[in-house]
Order: C-alpha cells, then structure tokens, then sequence
C-alpha cells in the first residue's frame, strides 16, 4: 500500500558534512582545531546580556551552525543541537584555541565580546568564512535591532523572522562538481618555515591596518589588484626569509589562497564552499625581483581563476568521495589515511596560507556602528604563518597568525607595505616577558 | 602615537616593543597610553577538559566486576588461600589511578598523589593477609609507601608553586632522588635492625650532592643560565 504523502517538510534531523568539512574533524588533535575567527569591531561598548539575547535569536535562522558533530560508521553528520548555549563569553588572549567536540555543551561555535568588538569563533567543519560572516553580521544586526536601531535584512544580514532556505544547507560542490575529467593537484615539497614553537595552546597575532585607497594606489602602480599585490608581498617576504635563513637547497616558495566559489558558482550555501589555488614562485630558476613577482602572481590569478579550471579542481575533490569504494571504507580507516596524506603531501604543499574576504558591504543602516572588521585563519596545522585579509570601507585588516616565537615573515611583510609608502598600524596579543 | 623606528610601522598606544622586531618603544612625549583599553585582553583561555563519562564507566565496571568474581570465585570455589585479594588491590590501585585521567579530571595533583599513595599501601595491607605475618607491613613496605608518597607530593608542590623552568625541575628531582634513596637505606636498615650507616645510597646521595651545586651555580648567575637555556632549549 503507498504512503500517504506527507504535505509539509519535516525539520532536518541531521545533515552530511560537505565536501571540505570532511576533512577538519580528521585533523583535529588535542592541540589544533580547524576553528577560524572573524570580528566586528563597534563604536559602542558590548553589553553581554544584550549580545545574549541577540545571539539567541540570530542562532534559529542559521540551523547549521546550532550542531553537534557525530560520528557514524563510514562517515561524521552534523545533529541539530538542542543543549543551552552557545553562551557569549568575555574574550581571551589565546583565541581559537583548540575546540573539542564533546566540550561546550557540543557547540561547535563560540561567542566572545571585548570593550568593543564581538567575535565568532566556529569550526570549519560548518562553513566558510563567508558562511560565517552571514552568522556575525546577522548577530551584530539583532544587537542593534534590541538596542533601538533597526536594521533591515541586506547583504550579510539574514532577516531572522524567515525560515532558512534549502539551499542554505546544501553541498554546493555536488552540484557543480560535473567536468568530465579530474585534473591532477599540485604536489611538490614547498619551503617550510622553520621557527621556535610557542607552548601548546599559545596564539599569535600580529594585525595591521591600512588605508584602501592607499593599498590601491600602490597595487595599482604594479597594474596589479590589492589581492595580487598582497600576495606578491607574502610571496617576497617568504622568499627573502628563505634566502636569509640557512638552507641546504632552496624550495619554491607557494602560498595557499582560498578562492570563494560562490563568485563563479552561484548558490546561497551556507556550508563550505571554497577551493584552493597556490600561486607560487620557483627561486631555483633565478631571482626574482618584486615586480617580477607581482607580474607572475597577476598572471598566475589571471589564467587559473576562472569558472573552467575551479571546475575541474573541485570536480578532482569530489571524486575522492563519489568513489563507491572508498564509500565503504570504515571512518576510523579514512580518517588514517586522510590524516597521512595531509601531514605527509597537502601540509608540506604550500608555505603560508592568505585569504582574501574582500571588500565588506554592510547595510547603510548599519554603518555608523560599525569600525572595521578582523579574519584569522585560526592556528597553522604546522609550523608556519596564516594571513587573512579583510576590507570595510577605507579600512584594510591584514591579521597574521601563528603559533611559532619569531615574526620574520611578519616583520618583512610589513616592512615592504612600508618601503612602498604605505602606511602601516600594528597591534598584536604577543607578550614581551623576559624570562 | 609611536613608530617603530626598526620597521617604520605606527604602533598601537599600549605596544611596548613591536612585536615584528621586539625593538623597546620610547616616546617620552607620551606617557598616558596606559589608560587606553589594549586591543587585546590580558587573560588567557584554558582548554575545556571533557570527561570520558563512557571509559569512566566502563573501566569501574569491568574493574568491579573482575574483583567480585574473584572474590566470589576463592570463596566459593578455590577456598585454599585469600589469593583473590591480590587481584582485588590490583584492580583499586588501577581504578584510583585512573581517576584523573578519566574519572574526575579537576581534581588537584596533591590529592590524586595521596590517593595514589594509599591505595598501593592498601595492596600492600592486603597482600599482607598471606603471608605469615603482618610486621614486614607495618615496619617497611608503609614506611617506604609514606615516604615516597611524602616526596612526591613535595615534588608536586615545588614544581607548582616555586618555578617550572627545565633546571629548577632537575635541581627538584635530583634533590628529591637523594632523599628517596637515603630514605630507603635508613628505613631498611631500621627494619633489619642494623646499624645506621649510609652506603649504596650514599654514592647516589653525593652525586646528586655535585649535580645539585652544578644546577645551584648555574642558576645563581644569569649569563650562565641564560647560555645554559638556549643551547638546550627544546
């Protein structure tokens, strides 16, 4: 006998991790999380139990980001996560600290307020950085909303009266991941930083603040973007420390960028949805001088970076987890071998990481609260440097993070935005105790 | 507002060294930074401990329930001799020293190491019911058991509360190594009814002695200790 046909949806009881929150849980150690942590920084101090409320309220319209992570035979899920919490707490100095999945009532998100600024802290497992820009800003427009400025649903804000849309939750990469052939990933031992780690659980910071226009001027005189530009810099500041630091042979020197897919792709997912490109500079082929790097990594942005070659790297990705074979495999299994092949291949395959979110845009309503925003890619896997960029009005944040003592990368990094006439603000949570 | 004169970077008012080149910030034109609210909080997070409530509990069942069977096996069963109460105090000592690890994980050092302490004493006392008699408990093995749970718990207390720094360590556990071992010989010697005199423990006791005043020199005098930090800094 058929079965009645059921008129409304039920709520969703679980979900499947997408295609990169596969792989965050397997790396997670008692020491490193895949937690990364994005900012808004008011004009107005924080009242917590406000912040509260607001949180409480944003949270419905984001079902995804209120799970537990469970385990299943052949693959993790995400459970809706009906416990109290997440509850806002006063911030730390060593953020993004490693997050258990058993711990905070299971949470997989963590709300922190300073003087100022509300943070998000949210493993990688639940979504991107944009993901999580939607979230925050959703949180900070509630704020706002229980103080007495309104704040109409535009941009990153959600309206919080709506039911989520099916999209919000989909694995965006199945959809698009459909090239007809799999090119093959970059594999090549890359230069390592070599440094002094910090004790477990310590968290670097170095940020720097600049001007847009300012930013843009210079990136212009190299016919470059500000993206290609930065990059460049990162790229220089690398190769100079390799050069200058003892070697027996030098490596390339590559730098793993996160490209938001949405921009080629469209979908209003709220899970992952970033592949990675690795624009690089080879020293063993002769010097290259800074304009010479910056022609390289437009070029490099300019040929890669399009709907075709995203296409085909994700379809590359998805292969991995349409395979009938490795389907059946037992978690504990995959999760070896995941592990293996991130330490022993991707991990060694770029030198530092930077992302770019990009130029914020923040409903007109809301404007006048906000100063600027910060991004940290959270800790390094292993020993290296981690550089986030974001942008909001004239405001230009480049947030380093690391878990290593020296800030050599850091040092000459900003050293060239000075050579080129840029003006540069430093503030950081390192502490400078003699021992 | 101050620049870095190494980098030529602006510095945020409460910086004072940049933290690209750890140069000292000296502006004496601006001396109220203090006040401003630093970018930054001062207090650090701790990682939340997650009790394994499900190893918690099957490790003090199975534990219980190999001692009851034992117990229950030599009384009904294998009734020659109390052999089951070696297994029992087998299975207390494994279940007390598993109670910071997964049983209750906040529970302070210094109680964790007395419990330790008592519960092998209690082996002890028990393994004592067969053999001929008590004496060889109360006279050595407790002596021994309160002594080296009494060190311990002074190794605990100096680690925690004086200094963690890898020499002040060695300079603990070599201090502490020449206690223990002139503990034992003494307490020994009580036991046999010998006279005192110290003399395997007495090797052991001067060359902690000489390592002792090695690692009290090099601590006394900060260049020293310096070098002594870097070159064996792990």
């Amino acid at each position: 006998m058929p079965m009645p046909k059921n008129t409304k949806k039920p709520a969703k009881d679980w979900y499947r991790l997408d295609l990169s929150a596969i792989v965050y849980p397997t790396l997670q150690r008692r020491d490193f999380s895949s937690v990364y942590r994005i900012s808004v920084l008011l004009k107005d101090t924080i009242q917590p139990d406000v912040l509260q409320r607001a949180a409480d309220i944003a949270l419905k319209r984001f079902p995804t980001y209120k799970v537990a992570m469970r385990k299943g035979l052949f693959w993790r899920y995400l459970e809706p996560n009906d416990r109290p919490g997440p509850f806002v707490q006063k911030d730390i100095r060593n953020f993004c600290m490693p997050m258990s999945f058993k711990g905070n009532n299971r949470y997989m998100i963590r709300l922190y307020y300073y003087d100022r600024r509300i943070s998000l802290e949210a493993h990688h497992s639940l979504g991107d950085g944009t993901g999580g820009m939607y979230l925050l800003q959703t949180i900070a427009a509630v704020y706002l909303k229980l103080l007495g400025h309104p704040i109409p649903a535009q941009y990153y804000v959600m309206d919080t009266d709506h039911a989520p849309d099916e999209e919000e939750f989909e694995d965006a990469y199945m959809r698009y991941a459909n090239a007809s052939v799999c090119p093959d990933r970059p594999s090549e031992k890359t230069y390592r930083v070599r440094g002094t780690r910090e004790p477990s659980h310590t968290f670097n910071v170095i940020d720097g603040i600049l001007s847009v226009q300012e930013t843009m001027a210079v990136a212009k005189r190299y016919q470059a973007t500000i993206t290609e530009y930065l990059n460049a810099v990162l790229l220089y500041a690398l190769l100079q420390k390799q050069e200058h630091d003892f070697h027996i042979r030098l490596r390339p020197v590559r730098i793993a960028m996160p490209v938001n897919l949405r921009r080629f792709f469209p979908s209003r997912t709220l899970r992952n949805f970033i592949t990675m490109v690795y624009p690089s500079i080879d020293p063993r082929l002769g010097d290259y001088t800074f304009e010479e790097i910056v022609t390289h990594v437009h070029n490099y942005m300019r040929y890669y970076i399009n709907e075709k070659f995203l296409r085909g790297d994700i379809t590359t990705n998805a292969a991995t987890k349409r395979n009938p074979f490795i389907r059946i495999v037992p978690l504990f299994i995959k999760d070896f071998v995941v592990r293996l092949f991130y330490t022993r291949v991707q991990d060694k395959n770029s030198s530092a990481g930077l992302t770019n979110m990009g130029a914020l845009k923040v409903p007109d309503e809301m404007k006048p609260f906000i100063e600027r925003f910060d991004i940290y890619m959270g800790m390094p896997y292993s020993q290296r440097t981690n550089c986030a960029i974001i942008s909001y009005e004239d405001i230009l944040t480049i947030n380093f993070a690391s878990c290593i003592i020296e800030a050599d990368v850091e040092r000459r990094f900003f050293k060239k935005l000075v050579e080129d006439g840029i003006h540069v603000k430093i503030e950081s949570n390192r502490s400078f105790e003699e021992e | 507002m101050s620049y870095c004169v190494n980098c030529g970077v602006e510095l945020e008012a409460s910086l004072e060294r940049c933290p690209l080149c750890n140069t000292p910030v000296i502006n004496p034109n601006e001396v109220t930074h203090t006040n401003a609210v630093p970018p930054f909080p001062k207090e650090k997070g701790q990682v939340e401990v997650v009790k394994s409530k499900d190893l918690a509990l099957l490790l003090s069942i199975s534990l219980t329930a190999t001692a009851v069977v034992c117990g229950s096996l030599n009384l009904l069963v294998f009734s020659q001799s109390a052999w089951s109460l070696y297994v029992i105090g087998a299975c207390l000592v494994l279940w007390v020293l598993a109670i910071p690890a997964v049983i209750y994980t906040r529970l302070p050092i210094y109680f964790c190491l007395l419990f330790d302490g008592l519960s092998i004493g209690l082996y002890q006392y028990l393994i004592s019911f067969n053999t001929k008699s008590h004496v060889w408990f109360y006279e050595l093995a407790m002596p021994l058991t309160l002594l080296a749970t009494a060190i311990a718990l002074l190794f605990a207390l100096l680690y925690k509360k004086v200094s963690r720094s890898f020499l002040m360590i060695g300079l603990y556990f070599f201090s502490c190594l020449a206690l223990l071992c002139a503990g034992i010989e003494l307490l020994i010697e009580r036991f046999f009814e010998t006279p005192f005199r110290l003399t395997w423990s007495a090797i052991v006791l001067s060359i902690c002695v000489v390592i002792d005043i090695a690692l009290i020199t090099i601590l006394s005098r900060a260049r020293l200790r310096n070098a002594v930090r870097r070159r064996l800094h792990f």
